[in-house]
């Protein structure tokens, strides 16, 4: 869409110069098209824009100026203290602590979800008997919402829960754990939650990558001789590359945000005792329930800077082939 | 329509004016109120109001639509929009309509440090000398407290809601408890008791994090003085070293285990699973909480109904504490007026706090009726005991997070989950409240 915007009004104006004879009429007819392919953009792309603008970029800027401020949220807010807030922040263990737990949750996705999932879609590749309920099977813990998933296993891995019951029933009740409290077991709880809510997702994309796949490159290597897995390796794993980079890219962006599941299954309070707070569940903390709306606000600015960093880093260096053109612009065109 | 409004606007103004001359010029007396609506419904202007409360099921939305009803055939001139808001969603709401100005006139507030940031941003309205006398009276000096803030009164309180420990009468007797506990000695004994009959002594719903910290605020109440938690409210100064000795007989009760496993993932009041649910189906024998308890755990008896056997007594002395056996906290729950709001809506303030509807408040809310001569109606053993300690009580502290204020409760409710978790010391409580000063 970018290319046509930028690249039409070049192409007729220099076609225009060209045949400097044309009639008057001709480029008055040429110059109405423009006019109204000009107003078709904007009514087209007018309201999106807008809408961007109003409830993206806007907030974004406002969270910047009530950064500076010690805010109650009340009124205007009118005790400027610079960035004060941001060293607070910075020097706040809780929040060093939840960036660390960002960290460890966003690696621990990749390490968990990313083989799992392709091993499940080279799975539901194969000719198997009821492969499309699986598939859906794998796919629905996607597709329930966050609080429903949350409330649910909650209630399953209290102390008192179905877990610890089931455990001890099957003669297994040792192994009965305060599963979400506990703060040597709490985050690996979380990380097999997660990895059960969103290895559907991962699954859907990798099946559909390895889909993509040629099937005449298959067939070649079958004529030359190769095992299954020499396939998988040599064939599948490198197209699948552009697939696992956005997949890995959306999972790193989710595990910097996360802040649903944890706010439900922990509470307000008891995810920094357990060690699984998040810096979104620490914005709110010390933001809305504190009632430090200044102070939440420099967090937010913290948080979006840090994930555009890493976004913007991980573009840059990983997917760099993969979005040339699409999102670097005339930087990836004058390299090629 | 909306031309209409504007001209109303202004009548209602003027409406306020009068009446405020009115109310100034007849001074005390119980006839204030006729002659208001004398002068409103002469000048017959519509005034239209909105009501903002979170009672959205049962008994109390009710009785809020009865009492609107009623306060408009009196004033047949107002109308009013009764809004029920989810309780967990009121603050955030009601902030964010204050600052946009589309706020509610007539809203819920708990008084405290929460509304002190609203006056500080001058939102709501002064209603010192628009209180009925009568009313104030009935009410007494102290409960307004609450909803004073420099000297000056912005809310009219509906219910007192003292805290202290429920228990069921029926586990105690099975356990051989034949006294309730006025000692943490005596508790201590009566934990091993119940445990003995295998059922959680104390139930917790530490997930909540505010029910856990209520365990140190009166731990605080029994080590501190008076004065040095009037102090500490008016200078955030908490170096006294009873706070400090507050968090560590916290910690050696708390290492007693006196609470139900799990605590840290229990709710406070949602469910059977929730500490309100085991008490309510006798699988813990006590639980701290404010005086709404009762209400909560009827909803949530197998059968909907009150529990039959729950019985109160006050939190237990500590050894070596300055603060008074006797000495009780608690909150209020109360309603304040935006600024600008017609007369018509402190009326409806003063109508609400009348003996007849406080009855009414107290009946459907299974509540203590902030109007003294309301008390009459509280038929509920339990809050029958909790209106006698609190009538007897040497004075009567707010909830420290209300007391201190949000960031303060914030930082409060942190340390102490930390402690209950084994994660923290006693320091760090004091700590936290120390950092917390740096955000807000």
């Amino acid at each position: 869409m970018s290319d046509s915007v930028t690249a039409l009004p070049k192409r007729s104006s220099r076609s225009g110069s060209e045949r400097g004879a044309a009639t008057a009429a001709t480029r008055s007819d040429r110059a109405r098209a423009e006019v109204r392919k000009r107003f078709e953009i904007a009514v087209l792309a007018g309201p999106a824009i807008v809408m961007f603008l109003a409830f993206v970029i806007f907030p974004v800027f406002m969270a910047a100026y009530y950064g500076f401020f010690k805010w109650k949220g009340f009124g205007a807010p009118t005790n400027f203290v610079g960035f004060a807030n941001y060293v607070v922040i910075f020097s706040d263990q809780a929040f060093r602590d939840a960036l660390v737990h960002n960290g460890f949750i966003l690696v621990m996705s990749l390490v968990m979800q990313g083989p799992a999932a392709i091993a499940f879609a080279l799975l539901l590749n194969q000719n198997i008997r009821g492969r499309s309920l699986i598939r859906v099977l794998i796919f629905v813990p996607y597709v329930i919402s966050e609080v429903i998933v949350g409330t649910g296993w909650s209630l399953m891995l209290q102390y008192t829960g179905a877990v610890n019951d089931l455990l001890t029933n099957i003669g297994l009740g040792a192994l009965a754990h305060d599963w979400i409290a506990d703060p040597s077991v709490a985050i690996w709880t979380l990380m097999v939650i997660i990895s059960w809510k969103y290895i559907g997702f991962a699954v859907i994309l990798m099946l559909a990558g390895i889909q993509g796949i040629p099937d005449e490159l298959y067939e070649a290597a079958a004529i030359d001789g190769a095992s299954y897995w020499q396939i998988q390796r040599w064939i599948t794993l490198p197209l699948l590359g552009p697939t696992i980079r956005v997949w890995a890219f959306l999972s790193i962006i989710g595990s910097l945000q996360l802040f649903d599941l944890v706010y439900i299954i922990w509470g307000q309070y008891v995810a920094s005792t357990a060690g699984t707070s998040t810096m979104a569940t620490y914005m709110v903390r010390e933001g809305r329930l504190a009632g430090n709306y200044g102070y939440g606000n420099a967090v937010a600015v913290v948080i979006f800077i840090i994930s555009l960093l890493i976004a913007l880093t991980y573009q840059r260096f990983v997917m760099r082939r993969d979005t040339e053109g699409a999102l670097t612009g005339a930087s990836g065109r004058k390299r090629k | 329509m909306k031309a209409l409004r504007k001209r109303s606007a202004a009548a209602v103004a003027m409406i306020g004016a009068v009446s405020l001359l009115a109310a100034c010029s007849t001074g005390g007396g119980t006839a204030t109120q006729p002659a208001a609506t004398g002068d409103t419904t002469a000048s017959a202007e519509a005034v239209t109001m909105s009501f903002w409360h979170n009672s959205t099921t049962g008994d109390g939305k009710k009785y809020w639509e009865d009492t609107v009803a009623a306060f408009t055939k009196e004033h047949p001139n107002v109308t009013i929009n009764i809004q029920a808001v989810q309780n967990e969603d009121m603050d955030g709401k009601l902030q964010t309509a204050l600052n946009s100005g589309d706020d509610p006139t007539i809203f819920m507030a708990r008084g405290g440090g929460k509304l002190a940031d609203v006056v500080a941003a001058d939102q709501v309205l002064d209603i010192t000398d628009k209180i009925d006398p009568a009313i104030k009276s009935a009410l007494g000096d102290g409960i307004f407290s609450a909803f004073t803030v420099d000297g000056k009164i912005y809310g009219m309180p509906t219910s007192v809601l003292p805290g202290g420990i429920y228990y069921s009468k029926d586990l105690f007797a099975k356990a051989g408890i034949t006294a309730v506990p006025t000692t943490f000695d005596e508790l201590n004994a009566a934990v091993e008791k119940l445990k003995a009959i295998d059922v959680a002594p104390i139930a917790l719903g530490g997930k909540d994090a505010w029910p856990a910290a209520h365990w140190y605020y009166f731990m605080a109440l029994r080590n501190c003085s008076k004065d040095v938690m009037d102090k500490a409210a008016a200078e955030k100064d908490f170096s006294d070293p009873c706070w400090l000795k507050a968090g560590e007989d916290l910690k050696a009760f708390t290492a007693t285990d006196p609470f139900n496993k799990g605590f840290l993932t229990t709710s406070a009041q949602q469910g059977a699973g929730s500490s309100a649910g085991m008490l309510a189906n006798h699988k813990a024998a006590m639980e701290l909480m404010g005086a709404w308890n009762p209400g909560v755990i009827a909803d949530l008896t197998p059968d909907k109904k009150a529990l039959p056997d729950l019985g109160w007594f006050p939190f237990p002395a500590v050894n070596g504490g300055a603060g008074d056996a006797s000495a009780m906290m608690g909150g209020s729950d109360g309603f304040a007026c935006r600024k600008n709001a017609p007369a018509a809506c402190v009326d409806f303030l003063n109508f609400m706090a009348t003996k007849a509807n406080q009855e009414g408040y107290a009946t459907a809310f299974k509540t203590l009726p902030a109007n003294k001569e309301a008390k009459g109606v509280v038929t509920d053993p339990a809050l029958q005991d909790v209106l006698k300690s609190y009538d007897s009580a040497s004075y009567v502290m707010l909830w420290l997070d209300t007391m201190y204020g949000q960031n303060v409760g914030n930082a409060l409710n942190g340390g102490v989950v930390n402690m209950f978790a084994g994660k923290g010391e006693p320091t760090d409580i004091v700590e936290a409240v120390k950092s917390a000063a740096a955000k807000g």
